[in-house]
């Protein structure tokens, strides 16, 4: 009977082709847009590895003022963790999380080659941020004078970088001043957000006199508000007379990311489900005509002994031929974003979303013939076999 | 073989009631061949109709091959379509975007018999009608007595019983005509029942038997 | 004649009301999203308030270091010194003014937290742009020049930081990072998809923390040259190219190695390009995708109205086959199908017209685009008009032509 549908398809091939194309053209609109769709929503699904609710993000810009900039950091640190709203407070670099920034460096180690995000930040960051230290430790005072500069890394650039050696101890070369010494490994550290990719990164110890790495994650105890928000600000401001302070909410910040990646989608998502609910319009339109172009075939088909589920499925079998050249065709074009490697994303989820647009082409085309297909089956052979 | 006991089709439409068939009773034998004539609109497709399964009676018995099939439901009467009868129409009814070939196979579809088979069976029955050469033509590319050959050897690819004519010839000039019941009597020399609809004289006179129908009523 | 065809037109649309449908729905949905597109890209390339002058602007906003073998590079806004070196000075600009780019802060008040983007612009700001001021005045040299703290705020920061309404706020003080300012203007909002005027306060250059006296070229501004006329925009952009051209090696180089410079002034649309593609291959690639993406979603209904079409004509063959045998001609048929396509595609346009409007309003009103304007002006509807035809054309020609392919016998028998 496939071979049978096959052909019947292949034999009209010409009057097919538009339809063929447009099924082609919903499924690498669907496969499109559900590669958007999975590749963000599998980022989601993974944690983003760190504690955001009651944390700030104090920017602090020194602006024109170049004298004891370090001095003035480290003091402006001490200020901040003595207020009783404060429960911890670190200092970091501006990649802070969720912000726009980023920060990337290779690293080298025995020929591989990471690309990996760095934060500079001090011993507090992990009860700032609640991190999750999988294996050997956070950085302490002793960071601040060792030899090598001490680095935690994530499990990605462990899996990167050491492929099954444990990483603790290590030391990694960059240059003839400049050397790293793994002393810890976290678990996951998504900076840019939920719906990003956990990428290799690494926290390194922020120097002694550092006049550079000028932001501070603040984690408030619940309860604090805008209130102290201005005293803090207020107190900055007499303390650091001519610098830039702003204060922002991871928690806004993370708002805000979520929207850049969400508004897109949606966008997406409104304009190729009105293009689809069109295409099953047209599609269940068409359909409709063509039985009823073939109600003679159909009476044959009766009469020569087709039962009326088999009218049935020969329609919808014809549909689906229909879908699956128009498969194979969309999938010769959708193979090319993984070969080429058009975008960064991974093979999985051009994988998932081609499965889900299967899916989904087959659900809207076996809906749209279901009708028809009934109704053809319904036409009563000795009237269609006595029309013409 | 077929057998019709006070038969009777009634048309309903909102408004109209219709007497197509009146208390039809029909006796055809095994290895019969059967001519039904008389004037347009007197019942006599509607019988054959009724003759093929394709439509039922609104009242009367109807055997074939001795089982009752008139109260038989779909799924009973396909089979029974498919394996006791082959029908052959006045205007082919090939479908145009098939060969001649898969148009031959489309009764052994409903069974199951595999591709092999029915590719077997199908050029079988073309060569008994001579049309063996044309198997990868399509239906376009033929004449209308071709058509209608190809029509012969559909009905019979599944060797059915019993074979339904509805005016085989209606469509075709005498010569072409003459030539489709050639085959029919040769058919039915090897067994098959034959039962044709046709208002032609002449073909209804090389059958065994006649039957004629006016507005209804069976009259001879 | 027409008015012939359009009452057979009107008659067949009735007849079959499932059909209509499909076509309509396909018609005025895909109208709305183009329609809706454009006004959005409109909204972020024309020439809209505050940037009304956006067509004659030239804007100089990235700056791009590298070596020749392009190992390391940077790019970024650059300074305030740099800028009045090689951009205020330029000749042919009716105006050049310089802006810095982004920066928030936050204000207090009451307890409650206002996050506020800022600006620091010169005077010159507010020549190059048409804000609408709706109390006091712009700052001007004199303020710059003195140092003054002195800031121009939009009606939005005035409404949550002044609660007191109907009030003239000019004259009053806000505080930001422990500095009062005083208020002396306050304008009408812009969009915040127009980067480079949108902000709640502007201050003068000169106030603090505005970093206009960073040495070296990089920092975090931008100028916008203002031509007189379209028609000098290649001869200030080659008065600027020459200006950087004869910039000294030494000062290129500064503390990195760097040999190339690269800085433009670009229109808009250019500019906005630029920063998404730098090299050529990158454009080409942008442009293909969205050429593609457009492909896509323009062509997939165009393909549905004419697969409904020619299901739809075929369905009405023997229609045609009874006029045929009436002796009509095939031109006449052939108008009827194109007068029929035309009139229905002109009623998918006028509700997508409706529907766009609403969607449009929907956008404003929502906030997601604080101060979003978009609007459906005259190109974007004649735009939209012209695709319009162009749809009714395409789904009418191709159908129509199979039509008359039709011979008569085979129309009647359907």
């Amino acid at each position: 009977m496939i071979r049978h549908l096959i052909k019947l398809i292949w034999n009209k091939r010409g009057t097919h082709a538009l339809l063929i194309i447009e099924i082609w053209a919903s499924f690498m609109v669907l496969f499109g847009v559900l590669s958007m769709i999975v590749y963000n929503f599998t980022n989601y699904l993974e944690p983003i590895g760190f504690q955001y609710e009651q944390v700030w993000n104090l920017d602090l810009k020194n602006n024109q003022d170049t004298i004891d900039v370090g001095d003035k950091l480290k003091r402006a640190l001490q200020r901040v963790r003595s207020y009783s709203e404060v429960a911890s407070a670190s200092r970091m670099s501006s990649n802070a999380p969720f912000s726009a920034s980023q920060m990337n460096n290779s690293v080298d180690y025995n020929k591989i080659n990471v690309l990996a995000d760095q934060y500079y930040t001090d011993e507090a960051m992990r009860a700032t941020l609640d991190l999750s230290v999988e294996s050997g430790r956070w950085f302490d005072e002793s960071d601040k004078v060792s030899k090598y500069v001490s680095i935690i890394i994530n499990k990605k650039m462990k899996e990167g970088l050491f492929t099954g050696d444990n990483p603790l101890g290590k030391v990694i070369k960059v240059d003839d001043k400049l050397s790293y010494k793994v002393v810890g490994i976290i678990d996951k550290f998504k900076s840019h957000g939920e719906f990003s990719a956990d990428e290799p990164g690494m926290f390194r110890m922020i120097g002694k006199d550092d006049n550079w790495n000028s932001n501070m994650m603040i984690k408030t105890k619940p309860g604090t508000d805008a209130n102290f928000e201005a005293r803090l600000v207020k107190d900055m401001a007499t303390m650091l007379p001519g610098w830039g302070i702003e204060v922002s909410y991871l928690k806004d910040s993370r708002n805000n990311r979520h929207k850049i990646t969400l508004v897109p989608v949606m966008i997406f998502l409104i304009v190729s489900g009105f293009l689809l609910t069109n295409v099953a319009l047209g599609l269940f339109g068409i359909l409709n005509l063509n039985i009823a172009k073939r109600r003679g075939e159909i009476g044959l088909r009766r009469a020569m002994g087709a039962t009326e589920a088999d009218v049935t499925t020969q329609f919808l079998g014809e549909v689906w031929v229909l879908a699956i050249f128009s498969i194979v065709l969309g999938l010769l074009f959708a193979m090319q974003f993984p070969l080429l490697g058009v975008f960064d994303v991974p093979v999985n989820t051009y994988a998932i979303a081609v499965l889900a647009a299967i899916l989904i082409i087959f659900l809207i085309v076996t809906l749209c013939a279901w009708y028809p297909s009934r109704q053809a089956s319904r036409i009563h052979p000795a009237v269609a076999l006595h029309e013409e | 073989m077929i057998k019709l006991q006070n038969v009777e089709k009634v048309y309903r439409t909102s408004s109209i009631e219709t007497l197509a068939l009146n208390n039809i009773n029909l006796d055809v034998k095994k290895g019969e061949f059967v001519s039904i004539m008389g004037p347009s609109g007197c019942g006599k497709s509607t019988l054959l109709n009724i003759i093929g399964l394709l439509d039922a009676p609104s009242k009367g018995i109807i055997e074939i091959d001795g089982r009752k099939v008139e109260r038989f439901n779909d799924k009973e009467i396909a089979p029974l379509r498919n394996k006791m009868l082959g029908f052959i129409f006045q205007s082919f009814h090939l479908i145009n975007d098939l060969s001649v070939i898969d148009n031959v196979e489309i009764p052994l579809l409903y069974r199951s018999n595999n591709a092999k088979q029915r590719r077997e069976l199908a050029e079988e029955a073309l060569e008994k009608v001579g049309l063996a050469n044309r198997m990868k033509h399509f239906p376009k590319q033929l004449s209308g007595g071709q058509k209608q050959r190809v029509a012969i050897a559909r009905a019979i690819v599944g060797k059915p019983e019993i074979i339904l004519a509805d005016e085989p010839t209606g469509n075709l000039d005498s010569a072409m005509g003459n030539e489709i019941i050639n085959i029919l009597q040769s058919l039915n020399e090897n067994g098959a029942t034959i039962v044709m609809v046709t208002h032609d004289d002449a073909m209804a006179k090389r059958t065994h038997r006649l039957i004629r129908l006016f507005d209804g009523t069976q009259v001879l | 004649m027409l008015s012939n065809y359009i009452k057979i037109a009107w008659k067949v649309l009735l007849r079959h009301p499932f059909y209509t449908f499909i076509t309509l729905f396909g018609i005025s949905l895909t109208l709305t999203v183009l329609m809706v597109l454009t006004s959005f890209l409109d909204h972020l390339f024309g020439a809209h308030y505050p940037e009304n002058n956006r067509d004659r602007s030239l804007y100089i906003a990235t700056m791009m270091l590298t070596d020749s073998a392009e190992t390391s590079m940077s790019t970024g806004p650059a300074s305030f010194r740099f800028l009045s070196r090689y951009a205020k000075s330029l000749k042919t600009p009716e105006n050049v003014t310089i802006i810095s780019n982004f920066s928030f802060s936050n204000t207090y008040i009451n307890g409650k937290k206002i996050k506020l983007n800022t600006k620091y612009t010169d005077a010159a700001f507010w020549h190059v742009m048409g804000f609408e001021f709706l109390e006091g005045k712009p700052y001007n040299e004199q303020h710059t020049k003195s140092g003054e703290h002195v800031v121009v705020i939009t009606d939005d920061l005035r409404n949550q930081y002044f609660e007191k309404k109907g009030q003239t706020v000019i004259g009053q003080n806000i505080e930001i990072e422990g500095i009062d300012y005083k208020v002396i203007g306050i304008v009408k909002g812009s969009p915040a998809t127009r980067l480079y005027t949108y902000s709640d306060v502007y201050f003068p250059y000169t106030a603090p923390k505005s970093n206009y006296e960073n040495k070296g070229m990089q920092g975090s501004y931008i100028a916008i040259a203002l031509a007189k006329d379209q028609t000098d925009i290649p001869a200030i952009q080659s008065e600027f190219d020459s200006g950087i051209k004869s910039i000294p090696m030494s000062e290129i180089r500064g503390e990195r190695k760097f040999n190339i410079l690269i800085i433009k002034a670009e229109e808009y649309f250019d500019h906005f390009l630029n920063t998404f593609a730098r090299r050529d291959q990158d454009k080409l690639m942008l442009y293909s995708m969205t050429a593609l993406v457009i492909l896509m979603f323009i062509g997939l209904p165009a393909i549905n109205l004419v697969n409904v079409n020619v299901s739809r004509i075929l369905e009405r063959a023997s229609e045609i086959g009874v006029r045929k045998a009436f002796g009509a001609p095939s031109k006449a048929l052939l108008w009827q199908f194109i007068i029929e396509n035309i009139f229905i595609t002109c009623i998918g346009g006028v509700l997508a017209l409706g529907l766009s409007y609403l969607i449009i309003y929907l956008i404003n009103s929502s906030g997601w685009i604080p101060y979003a304007d978009l609007t459906i002006n005259f190109a974007v509807f004649l735009i939209s008009v012209g695709v319009c035809l162009m749809f009714g054309f395409l789904s009418g020609v191709l159908p129509a032509f199979r039509m008359s392919r039709l011979k008569i016998v085979d129309a009647l028998k359907g």
